[in-house]
């Protein structure tokens, strides 16, 4: 479903991507994991084109998204993305901001979307929110009704950008159980975090990053018991 | 101390009448000073540069001369190169309403690039087009940031828009003037006009708490 091949992406002289290559499947689960600064972030971002990245091809379903020829705008309706940050636009209600995107960007009607999305909110348990505007919302509902914002669109791939770096520690639980309902619908999701233990529950792949190199692609009990490189022995020596 | 304002009497409605005169042409060079502004300060943020060239020399030259200058050339020099005979109104609106696009243009740039970045990318990351996003999703957010200094722009307006009585516009200032002169008092009909003028900037700076009041229900 997706395919990246020799993914570079270079800012000024800093190499933060130095040819990255790896495949998603539909349906599949893949977290990146990787200290600080590794481009794990910036890899994700590229797979939207958020960011352009300096060389390389990524596909989308056979289709290479990073010819020059594409319709970036088309491309980034079949992929969701959920920000550490949940970048909510803070001057529209919960479910407002759920029913933007289907509206403005598919042409869908006010009554369908409000539909869309009252169903998405109250999937991620946010329906009692539905007219609470973002500040009046803690981090863990703030990202929640950022996923649904996200779903709302039908991706076929769901993008997450450390989605439990930015809350409080009893918020973690509320997110990462709704997205892990969500890798159950067969959702195919690319997640970076710094969550170990739902990257082993969770995750069908790990791949691991540091120094823009994947260093490590595996399935969770290898990586977590056994992996290949020492930086990986010694990231999760300190981590786990 | 030689005052009379019972001297000023009959010229009360000659006066009061400058207010709509003064009105009429604020609010359309406010109208479109604004709408000019804002799409001035969308061609600064654009990544085409002639449109940011354009914007960038045009905000430099109405900032960097003098208001009654560009008044003045309007109303008496354009004549002369055109031989069309523009009216008084016109001229004002004109000057009034490409100069305060300067200003406008720079107080929305400022307030566009205030908002969060990372709206821009959430918006981007739901494939929704440049243009609904800058309607939708910047603009109201940057208006309800800088309207403040927006609210500003339009009481200098306002008040600045005394200048026209020096090219025979019968607004509020040139009537004074003129009541002035007939009775040989000045304090009196100047005094009254100032009055004037502070109500109407005290009008809309209550408008603009409001309108602010409203935006921050988000909040």
């Amino acid at each position: 479903m997706i395919k990246a091949d020799h993914i570079t992406k270079v800012f000024g002289k800093n190499e933060v991507l130095k040819g990255i290559s790896t495949t998603v499947e539909k349906g599949e689960v893949v977290t990146i994991i990787g200290p600080s600064g590794s481009g794990k972030s910036t890899f994700l971002r590229c797979l939207n084109l958020l960011e352009e990245p300096t060389s390389g091809q990524i596909y989308i379903n056979d289709e290479e998204i990073t010819s020059p020829r594409v319709n970036k705008m088309e491309i980034r309706k079949s992929i969701g993305m959920v920000f550490q940050h949940f970048h909510l636009f803070p001057h529209m209600t919960a479910l407002e901001n759920v029913m933007y995107a289907p509206q403005k960007v598919k042409g869908m009607s006010k009554k369908e979307a409000e539909q869309i999305g009252k169903n998405l909110l109250a999937r991620v348990g946010m329906t009692d929110k539905e007219t609470a505007y973002p500040n009046r919302l803690s981090g863990g509902q703030k990202q929640r009704v950022a996923i649904a914002r996200a779903l709302a669109m039908e991706p076929e791939i769901m993008l997450f950008d450390e989605p439990t770096s930015a809350l409080d520690p009893e918020m973690v639980k509320e997110v990462l159980d709704v997205m892990k309902g969500l890798a159950e619908t067969g959702m195919t999701m690319v997640i970076v975090t710094h969550e170990m233990n739902f990257a082993k529950e969770v995750a069908d792949k790990i791949l691991f990053l540091d120094d823009g190199v994947l260093l490590e692609e595996t399935e969770p009990n290898t990586f977590f018991t056994n992996p290949s490189t020492e930086r990986a022995q010694s990231f999760l020596e300190k981590v786990l | 101390m030689n005052l009379d304002f019972s001297q000023i009497v009959p010229y009360i409605p000659f006066i009061l009448e400058g207010i709509g005169a003064t009105l009429k042409f604020v609010s359309v060079s406010i109208l479109a000073g604004f709408i000019l502004g804002t799409i001035l300060a969308i061609f600064k943020i654009t990544g085409f540069w002639p449109l940011k060239v354009f914007a960038d020399v045009y905000t430099s030259i109405f900032r960097g001369t003098p208001l009654i200058l560009q008044l003045m050339i309007i109303y008496l020099a354009v004549p002369q190169l055109t031989g069309y005979d523009i009216s008084a109104f016109l001229s004002a609106v004109l000057a009034f309403g490409l100069n305060s696009a300067a200003y406008v243009s720079e107080i929305i740039r400022a307030g566009i690039m205030a908002v969060d970045k990372g709206q821009t990318e959430a918006a981007k990351a739901l494939g929704v087009p440049y243009r609904a996003m800058m309607l939708n999703i910047i603009l109201p957010q940057a208006f309800k940031n800088i309207l403040p200094a927006l609210m500003n722009e339009f009481i200098t307006l306002t008040k600045e828009s005394a200048l026209v009585s020096t090219i025979g516009y019968l607004d509020l200032m040139r009537r004074a003037q003129i009541a002035g002169a007939d009775i040989y008092r000045n304090f009196e009909p100047l005094f009254f006009a100032g009055v004037i003028y502070w109500v109407m900037v005290t009008i809309l700076t209550l408008a603009g708490r409001y309108v602010e009041r409203r935006m921050r229900q988000s909040d």
